[in-house]
């Protein structure tokens, strides 16, 4: 099931850094996706993961570095450039953020309508076929306020699927699913990379998922590029955060005993 | 609490013993305290306080107060945790603040005793707690809060012009370039705005209406001139009451539900998402409001001039006797279109204020729900006082053209 490797890549991130205030969220990370290939982003919690892809997408502005989408550099392109480059790509954010005020075959068919300039009839058709793909054709017609979190982050994938996009984005896929469907949602980003030879990246924690999907992976860790590569390499990594991450091994609680000592006046 | 003072000779021995109560545990601390601070020249002044556990909890109130009261700077207080066997997390941490509270005040706050169980209420226990200082909150210099102050007033007087500036070119600009105006949505919004805010508009602009004609009956009836009345309303209303008692109702009611929807979505990262599909929020949200409330405030402005003026002419025929033709012919030569077009001019460019305000306190919000609702009430304090303003600058400009 191995869809031919485009050679050039889709997506550079060069050197990028990214600050909210004084912080540094990013210090020069550099990514580089090709076309059927999944890239999973890995690190723990509060790491930059998130705003990386916030980046690569266009939301946020670095404060240098680059990031080149199909050669275009989606901070610098004008208006209608970055639009025609947002077209095509696909994302799903964490909560899914849906559009509340309607049902989740609006929310599917809303770029389609808009973008793909389809009547409403074949949009909505359109719409519950993608809501289909993810298992979610029986609740079309429910509004987000109606459906569970799990589905939430389905119906976000089934609109960023919307547009047969090129690039598609994923902040934390699977986690807070049931195993069922995460493991289906798995099986669906495979076949897309196979039948469509989509740039896929991920965000995830997932260690099964990582295993199954990940053709190469980028770890952070404080905002730093800490392991880039393909996932096997990655995997055989002596990096301490890394075999930490793979290990699952807890960071110590930090009960620092000799601190603890020096307010005792019978320290042992 | 049982509690002594020790004081130890310079080889540690203590030589006096002031207790205040009952005996202390006899405890010779000599072989328990460091010998560095045994070889010390000054005498060091110890006191060991043994707190208790009774039915209520830990003594620790009395404790503080004793430890950072009654104690001298520059002396050791030990406490002896030998009686108890357990600490909660709470007492572990009111402990700690003792230790930090008690260096500040040149006093230091040591433990012994401590159980194995008792160590554990310190876990998380880090380096940076200790060094922290009483006082932790960041204040700033009166200058510095000037300054910071300004500088976001700067700020926010940039993003306003940038939301200005996004909604000339979503509506001059973009719809030449194959970008149109989204007419569905803003007819959603107009529906919103205007055709629901019709019966609160006509029914507060009644009231009005009958109101001015019952104040102003009051004194023009001492002059026999009672049909005045007519003029009075009619323009005051035109004038003035109409478009501002709409722009008020609306900025309470749309604009508020403006500020709240697009708060929310920004909150709910649905404006994000928007973005990532390539649907400009300022083509999608902002512009259609925008445009609705343009259409709805002046049609609601002409009702509530309607409303008023019948409000009026109800008070006058019903309650006043004043013969209805009348009425209505004296409404008829006392307003002139200047009056109309004023008002008109008004309820535009109270709209616009409207508009601006809370679609910029909407796409601005920080913070979660307490930012949505936080910019909701400034969305509707500032529509109201932009508009009031506006109106006092317009009705000066327009007294002197005249």
């Amino acid at each position: 099931m191995t869809a031919p490797v485009d050679s050039t890549p889709y997506v550079q991130v060069e050197n990028l850094v990214a600050r909210y205030g004084n912080r540094t969220i990013l210090d020069g990370v550099s990514l580089t996706a090709r076309r059927g290939e999944i890239t999973v982003i890995l690190g723990a919690s509060g790491c930059g993961k998130s705003t990386l892809l916030r980046h690569i997408v266009g939301l946020l502005t670095p404060a240098s570095g680059r990031v080149l989408i199909n050669g275009q550099d989606i901070h610098r392109v004008s208006e209608d450039e970055q639009e025609a480059i947002l077209r095509k790509i696909g994302m799903s954010f964490q909560a899914g953020a849906l559009f509340n005020s309607m049902t989740l075959e609006d929310n599917v068919a809303l770029p389609i309508i808009e973008h793909l300039g389809a009547d409403q009839a074949t949009a909505r058709t359109l719409a519950r076929m993608k809501l289909a793909l993810v298992g979610l054709e029986r609740a079309a017609s429910s509004l987000p306020s109606e459906i569970s979190g799990g589905m939430k982050k389905r119906a976000a994938v089934a609109r960023a699927l919307a547009l047969d996009p090129e690039l598609l984005l994923f902040d934390e896929l699977s986690a807070g699913l049931d195993p069922v469907t995460a493991r289906e949602l798995d099986e669906l980003v495979l076949r897309l990379k196979a039948q469509l030879g989509v740039v896929i990246i991920i965000v995830t924690h997932e260690l099964s998922s990582i295993q199954m999907i990940a053709d190469q992976a980028i770890m952070l860790h404080a905002g730093k590029v800490i392991a880039a590569g393909p996932l096997a390499e990655i995997r055989a990594m002596d990096q301490p955060q890394v075999r930490a991450f793979f290990d699952r091994q807890p960071r110590p609680v930090t009960m620092q005993r000799g601190l603890l000592d020096t307010l005792l006046v019978d320290g042992r | 609490m049982l509690f002594g003072k020790v004081i130890l000779d310079k080889r540690g021995r203590f030589f006096s013993l002031q207790l205040r109560s009952e005996p202390l545990c006899r405890k010779d601390f000599s072989q328990e305290l460091p010998s560095r601070e045994r070889n010390d020249a000054e005498p060091l002044k110890l006191t060991v306080l043994t707190p208790t556990r009774t039915t209520e909890g830990l003594s620790l109130s009395a404790l503080r107060e004793q430890v950072l009261e009654h104690t001298e700077a520059g002396s050791r207080v030990v406490l002896d945790f030998t009686a108890i066997p357990q600490l909660s997390s709470l007492e572990a941490a009111t402990l700690l603040r003792l230790v930090i509270e008690g260096k500040e005040k040149g006093i230091e706050v040591r433990f012994s005793g401590l159980s194995e169980d008792a160590r554990q209420a310190f876990t998380g226990l880090e380096a940076n707690l200790l060094n922290e200082t009483a006082a932790t909150s960041e204040d700033l210099s009166p200058v510095e809060e000037v300054g910071e102050q300004t500088l976001e007033l700067v700020a926010a007087g940039q993003r306003l012009l940038e939301l200005v500036g996004e909604l000339a070119y979503w509506l001059a600009i973009a719809p030449w370039h194959g970008k149109g105006i989204k007419w569905d949505r803003t007819f959603e919004q107009i529906v919103k705005i205007g055709v629901e805010g019709v019966p609160i508009v006509t029914f507060l602009s009644f009231l009005i209406g009958a109101v001015l004609s019952l104040n102003g009956a009051s004194q023009l009836r001492q002059f026999g001139a009672a049909i005045y009345i007519a003029n009075l309303v009619g323009v005051s209303m035109t004038r003035e009451m109409a478009p501002l008692i709409t722009a008020i109702i609306v900025a309470g009611r749309s604009g508020s539900a403006i500020t709240a929807e697009l708060g929310t979505m920004v909150v709910s990262e649905e404006v994000d998402a928007m973005r990532t599909m390539a649907l400009n929020p300022g083509r999608f949200l902002l512009l259609p409001r925008v445009l609705a409330l343009l259409c709805a405030v002046p049609c609601l402005t002409i009702l509530s001039n309607l409303a008023g003026i019948f409000g009026g002419y109800w008070v006058g025929v019903i309650l006043l006797g004043l013969g209805s033709r009348n009425y209505l012919q004296q409404t008829a030569q006392s307003l002139l279109i200047g009056d109309l077009v004023t008002g008109m001019v008004k309820s535009v460019v109270f709209a616009l204020l409207i508009g601006l305000v809370s679609c910029y306190r909407g796409f601005y919000v920080r913070g979660g729900a307490e930012g949505v609702g936080t910019n909701t009430t400034a969305s509707v304090v500032t529509s109201i006082v932009l508009c009031i303003l506006a109106d006092a600058v317009f009705t000066t400009i327009f007294f002197y053209l005249e």
